[in-house]
């Protein structure tokens, strides 16, 4: 369970303190799959970079189980946006990088790499480097690297973003079946209100900076769905899109006549 | 035979056609007085020249001792540029105070700062080296600097996440990335090495390829001359091509091109 309570963040800038978060609170509980979504540079990846230690929040407090996140946890992983595997490693050296980093020892963390390399559908790229894989194989790739050390928080900085709309869809499925299958607490931070939708149980909406937590909604589509591309097709959908999309306040001012 | 053989084979017969066109035009030019034999050798000329020198035990000392020079120099002013190039950056704060004092000596022309090695180190091998050294050790530094200093912060963050130490961080994302302009660095670096050493030669030597050159220089000894020339052509031929075949070693991953 991953929880933030009364997180405030702010640095100081130029112009006098930039003040990114402002008093957000909510948590993320077992087995439960929350999106993050606000408008652009709310501070959303801010969020995720305390959980992970990598910053410190000016106010307030994160806890994974319970504990207060002091640094780095090893119950915690994280996919990123960009490719986290590092080029010069073969995909199977890439994903015992965590059981390496945690001194695991070769025999026992290579047998754990290849066989969640085999579940993941990489079976006949272990050796391959990362640059020969596709952009969907690549995510995959990095999805075992992060859960190979089996994190019981995921955190998912706009991790498929850069990826074409079908293979998205794909591995958004996956993602959802991995951690559903380890009970993890799953906190996932995008813009897309779609797959926020899909994916979560929870969407919470944050406002513009100083972010605070606007809205909450319960979302029933990814439990009832049978994968991530049937969630559109469900009633009801198109009405929290649009609640969403009205909570995110996004001004689309017109072009105007267009002769 | 097929296309890709045939092509190669037509590539190699025009190298050899090319070689033997600048070998008997020189040969049959200077025979028949057409090029004058203060200004050309002829090949035969130049091997004559060979002879004379393996004959009176001159040739192989100097070969010898320019190759070691160069390749001293090459080792050490390498292993110092990618050390100081890697560790730099690490300290900010001490980079950005000693960044500008080794732009402005990498400014200086090696010939210009070549007498002052002579001055410290004497007539013999270690001021030839030295000088070998002080151009190399740039063209080593620069690029690894610059890729240090650009190194993918997410990379560093991914494996902060996973709980790894400065340390680790260090040696497996800091190093392995410094690879690929590790190798820039030698391509650029064994040329430079071997102008070290025989700039350093020109300027007071005792013995060397470029003692050999200067004294036929000196001694309108038009075959030595050439002989010197081409010898240190062959050497940095074969010093290239060994760099070349370092490559796949250093950095298997930009070699292996298969999807």
């Amino acid at each position: 369970m991953l929880e933030f309570r009364n997180i405030s963040f702010s640095f100081p800038g130029r112009r006098g303190t930039v003040e990114v978060l402002r008093n957000v609170s909510f948590a993320c509980r077992e087995d439960e799959i929350v999106a993050v979504i606000g408008p652009s540079g709310c501070g959303k990846s801010t969020l995720l970079s305390l959980a992970t230690g990598l910053r410190k929040p000016s106010a307030g407090e994160v806890f994974i189980d319970g504990n207060v996140v002091k640094g780095p946890d090893p119950r915690l992983g994280m996919l990123f946006q960009q490719t986290t595997l590092l080029p010069w490693r073969s995909v199977v050296e890439n994903v015992e990088l965590g059981l390496e980093i945690r001194g695991e020892a070769k025999a026992s963390r290579r047998q754990r790499a290849l066989a969640l390399i085999a579940q993941y559908g990489l079976g006949g790229f272990e050796r391959k480097y990362p640059h020969a894989l596709s952009g969907g194989m690549q995510k995959r790739a990095a999805l075992a690297q992060t859960l190979a050390i089996e994190p019981t928080v995921l955190l998912l900085d706009e991790p498929f973003a850069a990826l074409d709309a079908q293979t998205r869809v794909v591995i958004q499925n996956d993602v959802v079946k991995i951690c559903r299958a380890g009970r993890r607490s799953m906190v996932i931070v995008t813009h897309d209100i779609a797959e926020a939708l899909a994916m979560a149980d929870r969407v919470v909406v944050l406002s513009r900076r100083p972010a605070t937590v606007k809205e909450v909604y319960e979302v029933p589509f990814s439990r009832a769905a049978a994968s991530v591309a049937d969630a559109p097709a469900m009633p009801g959908f198109a009405d929290y899109y649009k609640r969403i999309w009205h909570a995110l306040d996004i001004s689309i001012t017109g072009m105007g006549a267009v002769a | 035979m097929n296309a890709a053989l045939r092509h190669r084979l037509l590539v190699y017969l025009g190298r050899f056609a090319v070689l033997a066109v600048i070998l008997i035009g020189t040969e049959i030019g200077v025979r028949s007085g057409f090029m004058s034999r203060l200004f050309f050798s002829s090949p035969t000329e130049v091997f004559g020249a060979l002879l004379t020198q393996l004959d009176n035990g001159s040739f192989l000392p100097d070969l010898g001792i320019t190759v070691l020079e160069t390749l001293l120099g090459l080792v050490s002013g390498s292993l110092a540029g990618m050390i100081v190039g890697v560790v730099l950056p690490q300290t900010r704060i001490f980079s950005s105070v000693i960044e500008p004092f080794l732009m402005v000596l990498n400014g200086i022309p090696v010939i210009v700062i070549a007498p002052l090695f002579i001055l410290w180190l004497g007539l013999g091998l270690p001021s030839k080296i030295g000088i070998s050294i002080y151009i190399v050790f740039f063209a080593m530094f620069i690029p690894v600097y610059t890729a240090s200093l650009r190194l993918d912060r997410t990379l560093v963050d991914a494996l902060h996440v996973m709980g790894a130490s400065r340390n680790q961080i260090f040696w497996k994302v800091v190093v392995p990335s410094s690879l690929p302009s590790v190798y820039t660095g030698l391509k650029i670096g064994s040329g430079l090495a071997l102008i070290g050493a025989v700039i350093g030669e020109f300027i007071a030597s005792r013995a060397g390829l470029g003692h050999m050159i200067l004294y036929a220089s000196g001694t309108l000894d038009t075959p030595a001359l050439y002989l010197g020339i081409v010898t240190i052509a062959l050497f940095a031929a074969c010093l290239s091509f060994a760099i070349d075949a370092l490559g796949p070693v250093l950095v298997p991953y930009r070699f292996s091109d298969e999807k």
